[in-house]
């Protein structure tokens, strides 16, 4: 005699459990995303993906260094319109390299020049790029397809 | 710290570094990583000096 199969209480606790694991997946996943984004290619590292880590931490940083080298403009929380606080977000995209940034900018950025304004492409790229690999690290963690 | 680049020295560090990127966020094999990385830079030259001329009418 086979048994039934429908709403039994055996499936719906076999239900219950996968809830369970999902929403702590989905927590794991948030927790890496966020960890990938404040520090660059952590979030790989933590999923043991030591080549994408490696990668993401030194381009996201390369960039940082040249755009702080060419003295480009990293916008702060402080500006007056739209174009500002967007270059704010993407700037801060790059986590605690933001700071690193700033911390690199001893004489502040000269954007009358073309090195100035390459610089403050190459530091929003930066931070766009960081979100993304953050981004790719949280969706891997969520298992999917990475 | 200061760094003086040429808009050419520029473009490609740029692309350089975003098409390393972008090879190690995409699931692929070694190999294949590579080749892709190349094409990306190829594109990002080309489309570049591409634009580049085409604006240069405009310039003059």
């Amino acid at each position: 005699m086979k048994p039934a199969i429908g709403n039994g209480p055996m499936v719906e606790e076999a239900q219950a459990a996968t809830d369970v694991i999902d929403s702590k997946r989905q927590k794991l996943a948030l927790g890496i995303g966020l960890a990938g984004w404040i520090v660059p290619g952590l979030g790989h590292a933590l999923q043991k993906m030591w080549g994408r880590a490696v990668a993401c931490c030194l381009t996201v940083a390369a960039l940082v260094f040249i755009g702080a080298g060419m003295r480009g403009n990293l916008f702060t929380s402080e500006g007056g319109d739209a174009f500002a606080t967007l270059g704010y977000l993407a700037d801060l995209g790059a986590g605690s390299f933001y700071f690193v940034a700033k911390a690199l900018e001893t004489n502040g950025p000269d954007v009358s020049r073309a090195d100035g304004d390459y610089g403050t492409r190459f530091l929003a790229a930066a931070g766009v790029l960081n979100l993304l690999a953050a981004l790719h690290a949280y969706e891997a963690a969520r298992g999917r397809k990475a | 710290m200061s760094l003086h680049l040429s808009h050419l020295q520029a473009m490609l560090l740029f692309a350089v570094v975003i098409s390393v990127a972008f090879g190690f966020l995409s699931r692929r094999p070694a190999m294949e990583r590579l080749k892709y990385i190349l094409w990306s830079l190829g594109l990002f030259l080309l489309i570049g000096i591409g634009i580049g001329w085409v604006m240069y009418p405009f310039s003059h």
